[in-house]
């Protein structure tokens, strides 16, 4: 979009340009690395970091100090694994080793790689992956033991989906596939990360004990992903949306893009949309465990992102033509509402929730099971912030409260409160100004022990000129009274 | 979705079921055939629709709930363990003042009195296990919104209550769960089971309303924002909480010591739900989808909330006028924009309650028994 077409665009959304200022010009982040600070070294890898994460980047850079450089560190190397196994330039021989012992790659100085082909996007994150192994190596033992674990798996997970070539030929083929798939891409981050936020006491140790919570925070940010990006995927000549599902509404995979299929493809990305959501509750249930702003931040924005984008996603015809993206205006009202807490994060996924559920129609074959994941969200929205109090509701019952009279109460302490508060308000502006007013007069040298001499003699109004001769007459005797 | 109960069929013993020719009734006694061990006597004012084959060994007998002297010879007769009480007239709102009169009257005479004679008959004869349907709506005042309500949710007293069917279901699960290890006989131990909207094959009510609108061509109709959740539950769940109920009812009654507190079930109520709450007008589109409309939403007229009490009053009004019925009414319109759905967590922790059939599923059930039984009517007509 050009700037004139941008121009027009705001005319027209003013609200969606009212958010990026108010984004831009309000956010505070609850913590900003100081580069001045840092090494050269540290400075590097966050060069890296903003090279090869776009969403990430940001928010990992506001994170608190304590976790700063090992989820920077982290997000590196799992980035760095990720570009070896997505460039498909790489021969298999070289690639497999690479994967299953990049955990001990990151216990080699100087590692560096230049295998990847000239069109790798990120190809230079691991030119220079001698950075992240210097980085990695300051980090706590504690967190350096979780990240060589995460990697271990993940690296061994990518393997093995590398030689299965019926994997990539004919992409996934069971939604529990597909589950699994989205386990080693973004469960074990999950679970890494929530490690992490345990051992550093950012989080509720009891989210351990329910890794299923974990899984869902990653199962649901990657099955969002997997379902907006299948025109791109399908570009790149693979597919993600397991065969078991989409095999339902059209025969060949491909017949998904051709518009005369239109209204099979939108019931089969609709079923996407169906299996992602059923992670929703879990998901706000797992940020209930986080106790540090910057860590809830880090988590509930990509969450919030991920809720917008199935909406904006489900039932819309382009996500088969092209990428579809939430504008920019409601990334930052995304921002801004969701680094706050899980109240305002709830209140996200219900609007979202309430927006699916509006586009949802009969004609598609999982019309009642996407209405129920809806509901079965609100539901869980509902059982952590109860809009009804059942105490209330008896007293109300029994009389002890009547609705009308207790309103009217209210409303009457509510008005008295404001009288009371105008009153002193009047009153504190009168003595403030009068204090200003006689201090001032006072230091100009104002006599006021004449004045009051002469009001009780009950002379208010002095029957002279002011200077007169007879005022300072009166003034002399004053002062020399006793003479 | 779960499998019916156990592999292995529990004991109840010899069981009553009061009501069992009923729509939920006839559910529960195909239910305690299929799934428990145990010997079956059905009670009912007329027992000649919803029997079983005689190879099921079902005992049928004609009985008025509301006289004990009806009652008590088969209780004597049978000396059952067990007595599940689904009896009671179908709640449908009456156009005229004097009709409603008399209805209000049989709702009092058949749920208050006819259950106190259950009582009574359960007491005289050392039944251990008093299972009562009461109603979800006894929390319901039919205006105010019911918000993920759960058992602390109050019962409505009389004078707040709206509909008198829910009033007197309110009064009979009191004194239900009041003779619960009372005096009159320690022994007796009772329960109470609160259904959210029951549906399925048989329902009178809910299934048929539903696709007479389907049937009138009146699906492009919409009142309030259907932002409104609603429980409907089917009713193979509601006749599986029963059992359960009944189960640990005699479980308890085994046991040497007293349940504790927080896993007590006799002296309680439970609300059962299919724990799958839904947007209301969703469900009603599910319900003609599966009968095979085969529209979307695009036809569809929104009528605000407020709109549509304004119109059904003016609608009411007009036809009174005229010495006509509506069935465009306030009370439609509200419990059309209403929120009403619940928590049945209670019932999961102490009863192991889950549904056993998925909404869906009892849609579609309830929906083929509703047009297969249209397919046979039309064949007779046609004969």
């Amino acid at each position: 979009m050009g700037l004139l077409g941008q121009l027009l665009y705001f005319s027209v959304h003013p609200n969606q340009l009212r958010s990026i200022l108010q984004w831009k010009i309000w956010h505070e982040p609850v913590h900003t690395r100081d580069p001045k600070k840092e090494t050269a070294n540290q400075r590097e890898c966050f060069k890296y970091l903003d090279l090869t994460s776009r969403s990430f980047s940001a928010v990992i850079q506001e994170l608190n100090p304590e976790l700063l450089l090992p989820i920077a560190v982290f997000y590196l190397i799992l980035r760095g694994l990720d570009t070896i196994e997505d460039d498909m330039t790489i021969p298999l021989e070289t690639k497999e080793p690479l994967l299953r012992d990049f955990q001990n790659i990151l216990e080699t100085d100087g590692w560096t790689f230049n295998g990847n082909g000239p069109d790798e996007k990120d190809r230079e994150l691991l030119v220079h992956f001698d950075v992240v192994i210097t980085e990695y190596k300051l980090v706590k033992p504690e967190y350096r033991a979780i990240i060589a674990d995460i990697t271990e798996k993940m690296g061994n997970g990518m393997a093995d989906y590398a030689n299965n070539a019926e994997h990539n030929v004919n992409g996934v083929n069971t939604i529990k596939d597909y589950e699994l798939y989205c386990h080693y891409v973004a469960g074990l981050v999950g679970d890494g990360l929530t490690r992490l936020f345990v051992e550093s006491k950012f989080a509720n140790p009891a989210l351990l004990k329910r890794p299923e919570l974990t899984e869902s925070m990653g199962q649901f940010l990657q099955k969002t992903n997997i379902i907006r990006d299948i025109k791109e995927d399908f570009d790149d000549k693979r597919r993600f949306y397991p065969k078991e599902i989409w095999s339902k509404h059209v025969d060949k995979f491909d017949d998904l893009f051709d518009p005369k299929n239109l209204d099979a493809a939108l019931n089969c990305s609709s079923e996407m949309v169906l299996n992602a959501l059923k992670h929703g509750d879990e998901c706000l249930f797992y940020m209930a465990g986080i106790k540090d702003q910057s860590v809830f931040n880090f988590v509930a924005i990509p969450q919030a992102m991920a809720i917008a984008t199935l909406e904006i996603v489900f039932r819309n015809p382009d996500v088969f033509k092209k990428n579809v993206k939430i504008t920019k205006g409601d990334a930052c009202q995304l921002l801004m509402d969701s680094s706050t807490n899980l109240r305002s994060v709830c209140e996200i996924f219900k609007k979202y929730i309430r927006r699916i559920h509006k586009k949802n129609t009969p004609k598609d074959p999982n019309f009642l099971e996407i209405s129920i994941a809806c509901g079965k969200i609100e539901q869980f929205i509902e059982s952590i912030y109860p809009t009804q109090d059942p105490k209330k509701l008896s007293l109300l019952h029994t009389g002890e409260i009547d609705p009308d009279v207790e309103k009217k109460k209210a409303e009457d302490s509510e008005a008295k409160k404001d009288v009371f508060f105008l009153l002193l308000a009047v009153i504190g502006t009168l003595l403030v100004i009068s204090g200003l007013m006689i201090g001032a007069a006072y230091l100009a040298g104002a006599r006021f022990d004449v004045a009051f001499d002469e009001i009780k003699k009950g002379k208010i109004f002095p029957k002279f000129d002011k200077g007169s001769e007879e005022a300072q007459s009166i003034v002399n005797q004053h002062d020399h009274g006793e003479l | 979705m779960a499998p019916i109960p156990t592999p292995e069929k529990e004991k109840l013993g010899k069981v009553i079921v009061i009501g069992g020719c009923g729509f939920l009734g006839h559910h529960i006694v195909d239910l305690l055939l299929e799934a428990y061990k145990c010997t079956i006597s059905v009670i009912d004012l007329r027992t000649t629709r919803n029997r079983r084959p005689d190879s099921d060994n079902v005992q049928y007998f004609d009985a008025d709930i509301t006289s004990l002297s009806s009652l008590l010879p088969i209780f004597e007769k049978i000396k059952p363990h067990i007595v599940i009480h689904t009896a009671s007239p179908a709640a449908i709102g009456e156009s005229s003042e004097s009709k409603t009169k008399l209805r209000n009257e049989m709702y009092r005479k058949v749920n208050v009195d006819g259950t106190q004679c259950v009582i009574e008959a359960c007491q005289k004869t050392g039944v251990k296990g008093l299972v009562y349907t009461s109603s979800a709506s006894v929390i319901s005042d039919t205006e105010a919104d019911l918000i993920n309500a759960d058992e602390r949710w109050p019962v409505i007293p009389a004078k707040n209550q709206l509909e008198y069917y829910s009033t007197t279901k309110a009064i009979a699960e009191a004194n239900v769960l009041a003779a619960n290890r009372s005096l009159a006989s320690p022994s007796l131990l009772t329960c109470a089971i609160r259904p959210a909207a029951i549906f399925g094959e048989g329902d009178m009510q809910l299934i048929p309303g539903t696709l007479a609108a389907y049937t009138d061509n009146k699906t492009g109709f919409q009142l309030g924002d259907n932002n409104n959740l609603f429980d409907f539950t089917y009713v193979r769940n509601i006749a599986h909480a029963h059992l359960l109920a009944a189960y640990a009812l005699l479980v308890t009654t085994q046991s040497p010591t007293a349940p504790l507190d927080h896993e007590k079930v006799d002296g309680e109520a439970f609300i059962i739900t299919n724990d799958q709450p839904v947007y209301f007008w969703d469900f009603m589109r599910a319900v003609w989808k599966a009968a095979g409309n085969d529209k979307g939403t695009d036809h569809v007229w929104v009528i605000g909330r407020d709109i549509g009490l304004v119109l059904a009053t003016l609608a009411e009004w007009g036809t009174w006028m005229v010495g006509k019925d509506t069935p465009f009414k306030r009370r439609i319109v509200r419990y059309s924009s209403m929120t009403r759905y619940y928590d049945c967590s209670k019932a999961k922790r102490r009863l192991g309650y889950r549904p056993i059939v998925s909404l869906q599923e009892g849609i579609d059930r309830a929906v083929g028994f509703w047009l297969e039984e249209r397919k046979t009517a039309g064949e007779k007509k046609g004969q």
